[in-house]
C-alpha cells in the first residue's frame, strides 16, 4: 500500500464502507476492505476483474482428464492383460478414471490458486486489522502520506466511521 | 421445494445477549448473534462430552480388538465364505459411502441451487462425509484380509511390470473413493477456514489462540480475498456436483457390472445415488437433533430448517421405492428364471426379514412425513431418522446377501455364519466416526458461521445508496 501511514476506518454500515472506498478511489488512494462476510456489493465497488481462478482451476481438470486416461491407456499397453474379453485400450471402462482425476486435478488446482491469489498462509501479516471485522463490522485501511492523515481521518468520520486509528504504512 | 430459511433480521438491533426469554423460532438473527451462538459451542467441554467420547473410544477399542483377532486367526474368523464372499464389510463399506453423499450434497449441489435451508446444516453435513469416508475406506482394508498389501491397489511401478487392472469397477472405486475423499476434505477445510477466523478472533487463551490462527491460515476478509474464495468456492462446489453422482454410480457398479441376478441392472446408479442421499439427510438430522438441543441452536436451526430435510427424505424416498418396485417388475419381465427366483427368494427366502425390514424402514415409515406436523416434530424427527438408517443398512444387506447366497447353481447356494468380529468391527465404525464428530464439534464451528451471515441483510444505514452496486 503507498504511503507511509494507514488510515483504518471501523463502519458499522455496509452503506458507510462502499462510501469509504468510493471516496479513497476518487482521491487516487491505495486502499483495502476487512469484512465479516463476502457481499457483492462490496465486490462490485472494489473489484473490476473476475481473477484468474477459473482459468487456473480449468487447466487443473484439462490435466486430470489427460492425466487419468493416460495412466489407464499405458498401464494397459504396459502389461496387456485381456480380461472378459474386452479390448486392451478399453476407452468406455477408462472414461471413470478420465472423469475422477479430472476432478481431483480441478480441485487441486483450484485450492492452489485460492492460496496463492489471497496470500495464505498469511499468520505474521495483519497490519490494521482487528477482531471485529470477523464478527459485525467492517474496515475499510486507506494508505496515504503523513501529511494527508489528517485530511483522511476527517473524511472517514464525515463519512460515518465509528473509530478511525492512523498506523505505520503497511 | 420450499427454500427454507428466512431468518427475520434486525441489524445492529441486538446485543450479543438477545434473545433471552424470547422463542428460539422467533429470534431476530444478526451477525453478532450468529457468532456468539456458534462459538459457545467452542467453549470448554462438559463431563457429558467427555462421557460421549470415552464411549466412541470403547467402541472402537471393540472394532481394533476385534480386527486385532480377524488378523491374527485369518479371515476364518469373520463370517465370509463361499458363497458370501462380500459380507458385512461390505454392507458397510456400501452404508458409509452412501452416508457421505449427503454432506456434498447439501454442501455443493444445494449451494448451486442457492438452497437457504442448506446454510445451518451444512457444516455439519460436510464433516460427516469426510468421517464417514474416513470410515467407509475402512472397510476395503479390512475386507482384503492382508491390509498390509492395500498399496497393491494403486498404480505404482514395480520390478515385476505389474499394473492394476482399469477394466475393473473395483479399480474405478479405487480412484472415486479417494477421489471424493481428496475433494471432500478441501471442499470442508476451505469452508471452515473463515470461520476458524472467527474462533481465532474471539479466542480467549493463547492456545486456542494459536491453534485457530495456524488453522485459518491467518484468514482476515480482506475484499481481494472474499473475491478469490468466492469464485474458488463456486468451482469447488461445480466440481463436486459430479463427483457425488459418479462415486455413488461407481460403487453401484461393484455390483451391476457382474452378472449376478438381483444385482446386473442399470437402474442401480440412479437408485444408489438417491439412496445415499436419503441415509445422508437422516443421519444429519439424527447428528444435527441432539447438537440443536445440547448448544441451544434452535435459532439457527429452526423447525423450517427440518421441514425442508423431511421433504428431501420424501423425494428420495419415494425415488428409492419406485427402484425397489422397478427391480421386482424388472425380474417379472424379463422372464428369466433366475431373476425372478432371486426376487422372490428376498421377501420370502432365508434372509427375509431384512428384505421386510428395508421395506417398512425406507418405503412405509417415511409416508408418516405426508402429515405436515410430524415434519416438524423432532423427536419424531430423531426417530425416525434412526429408522431410515437402519432400513438403509438392510438394503445394502439385502443386495449382497441375497444375490450372493442365490446365484445361478443350487449346487453353489449357501448361507452365512455372523461372527462376534464383524459384530465388533460394525459397531467399532460406528465408535470411530463418533469419535471424529465428538472431537469436531468442540474444536471447530460446527455450524456455518459466513454462509448464515451471508443470508441475512447486510447492516446498512440507508439501502437506497447500495442501489448504484
Amino acid at each position: 500500500m503507498k504511503g507511509n501511514r494507514v488510515v483504518v476506518g471501523v463502519f458499522g454500515y455496509l452503506d458507510d464502507a462502499i462510501a469509504a472506498v468510493e471516496a479513497a478511489k476518487q482521491e487516487g488512494l491505495e486502499y483495502k476492505v476487512y469484512s465479516p462476510v463476502p457481499n457483492h456489493h462490496l465486490d462490485d465497488a472494489t473489484s473490476t476483474d473476475r481473477g484468474p481462478v477459473r482459468f487456473i482451476s480449468g487447466i487443473g481438470a484439462v490435466t486430470g482428464l489427460t492425466a487419468g486416461f493416460a495412466l489407464a491407456i499405458m498401464c494397459s499397453l504396459d502389461y496387456p492383460l485381456r480380461t472378459s474379453a474386452k479390448a486392451i485400450v478399453s476407452v468406455p471402462g477408462f472414461v471413470v478414471i478420465g472423469y475422477e482425476c479430472t476432478i481431483l486435478f480441478g480441485a487441486i488446482a483450484t485450492l492452489t490458486a485460492l492460496v496463492l491469489l489471497c496470500g495464505l498462509p498469511n499468520v505474521l501479516r495483519n497490519a490494521g486489522y482487528d477482531p471485529r471485522f470477523s464478527r459485525d463490522k467492517f474496515g475499510v485501511l486507506i494508505g496515504c502520506d503523513s501529511r494527508k492523515t489528517e485530511e483522511v481521518k476527517n473524511r472517514l468520520l464525515e463519512i460515518g466511521a465509528e473509530e478511525v486509528e492512523v498506523e505505520d504504512g503497511l | 421445494m420450499s427454500d427454507g430459511t428466512t431468518y427475520s433480521a434486525a441489524p445492529h438491533a441486538q446485543s450479543a445477549e438477545h434473545g433471552a426469554g424470547v422463542d428460539p423460532e422467533k429470534i431476530e438473527v444478526d451477525y453478532g448473534y450468529v457468532n456468539d451462538t456458534v462459538l459457545k459451542m467452542l467453549e470448554p467441554p462438559k463431563g457429558g462430552w467427555f462421557a460421549l467420547l470415552a464411549l466412541c473410544l470403547v467402541l472402537v477399542a471393540i472394532g481394533a480388538v476385534s480386527f486385532g483377532w480377524q488378523l491374527l486367526t485369518g479371515m476364518g474368523a469373520a463370517g465370509i465364505a463361499h458363497p458370501i464372499a462380500w459380507g458385512v464389510y461390505i454392507t458397510n463399506f456400501v452404508f458409509w459411502v452412501g452416508i457421505a453423499h449427503s454432506g456434498t450434497l447439501i454442501s455443493a449441489v444445494l449451494y448451486l441451487f442457492r438452497a437457504r435451508f442448506r446454510m445451518p446444516i451444512y457444516r455439519l453435513a460436510e464433516a460427516m462425509t469426510v468421517f464417514a469416508v474416513m470410515t467407509a475406506g475402512l472397510f476395503p482394508l479390512i475386507h482384503v484380509g492382508r491390509p498390509w498389501f492395500a498399496y497393491w491397489l494403486m498404480p505404482y511401478p514395480n520390478e515385476r511390470l505389474l499394473w492394476p487392472n482399469f477394466r475393473s469397477p473395483l479399480l474405478w472405486d479405487v480412484f472415486a473413493v479417494s477421489t471424493y475423499f481428496t475433494v471432500s476434505a478441501v471442499f470442508f477445510i476451505v469452508g471452515l477456514i473463515p470461520d476458524v477466523a472467527v474462533a481465532r478472533d474471539a479466542a480467549k487463551t493463547k492456545i486456542k489462540k494459536a491453534l485457530y490462527t495456524v488453522t485459518s491460515l491467518g484468514w482476515n476478509g480482506n475484499h481481494k480475498a472474499w473475491h478469490h474464495y468466492e469464485e474458488a468456492y463456486l468451482i469447488f462446489a461445480a466440481l463436486a456436483t459430479p463427483l457425488v453422482i459418479s462415486v455413488h454410480s461407481v460403487v453401484s457398479w461393484d455390483f451391476a457390472m457382474g452378472n449376478v441376478p438381483g444385482w446386473h441392472a442399470t437402474i442401480f446408479p440412479p437408485y444408489f445415488v438417491a439412496g445415499a442421499i436419503f441415509s445422508g439427510v437422516a443421519m444429519v438430522m439424527t447428528l444435527m437433533i441432539p447438537l440443536r438441543k445440547i448448544f441451544h441452536l434452535e435459532g439457527l436451526v429452526r423447525k423450517e430448517h427440518f421441514d425442508a430435510m423431511s421433504k428431501l427424505i420424501m423425494l428420495t424416498s419415494g425415488i428409492v421405492s419406485y427402484a425397489y418396485i422397478t427391480e421386482f417388475y424388472t425380474a417379472w419381465w424379463s422372464n428369466n428364471i433366475y431373476e425372478r427366483y432371486q426376487f422372490w427368494f428376498r421377501p420370502f427366502g432365508e434372509f427375509a426379514p431384512a428384505f421386510w425390514g428395508m421395506t417398512f424402514c425406507n418405503c412405509i415409515a417415511p409416508l408418516s412425513l405426508w402429515y405436515k406436523p410430524l415434519r416438524t416434530n423432532i423427536a419424531f424427527l430423531f426417530v425416525l431418522s434412526i429408522v431410515i438408517n437402519i432400513g438403509m443398512w438392510l438394503e445394502r444387506f439385502n443386495i449382497i446377501f441375497t444375490s450372493l447366497s442365490r446365484e445361478f447353481l443350487p449346487a453353489a447356494w449357501g448361507g452365512y455364519n455372523f461372527s462376534w468380529v464383524e459384530f465388533g468391527i460394525t459397531i467399532g465404525a460406528f465408535g470411530w466416526f463418533g469419535m471424529w464428530m465428538t472431537l469436531f464439534i468442540k474444536f471447530f464451528p460446527a455450524v456455518a458461521i459466513t454462509e448464515i451471515k451471508m443470508i441475512l441483510p447486510p447492516p446498512v444505514r440507508d439501502k437506497k445508496r447500495l442501489g448504484h452496486h
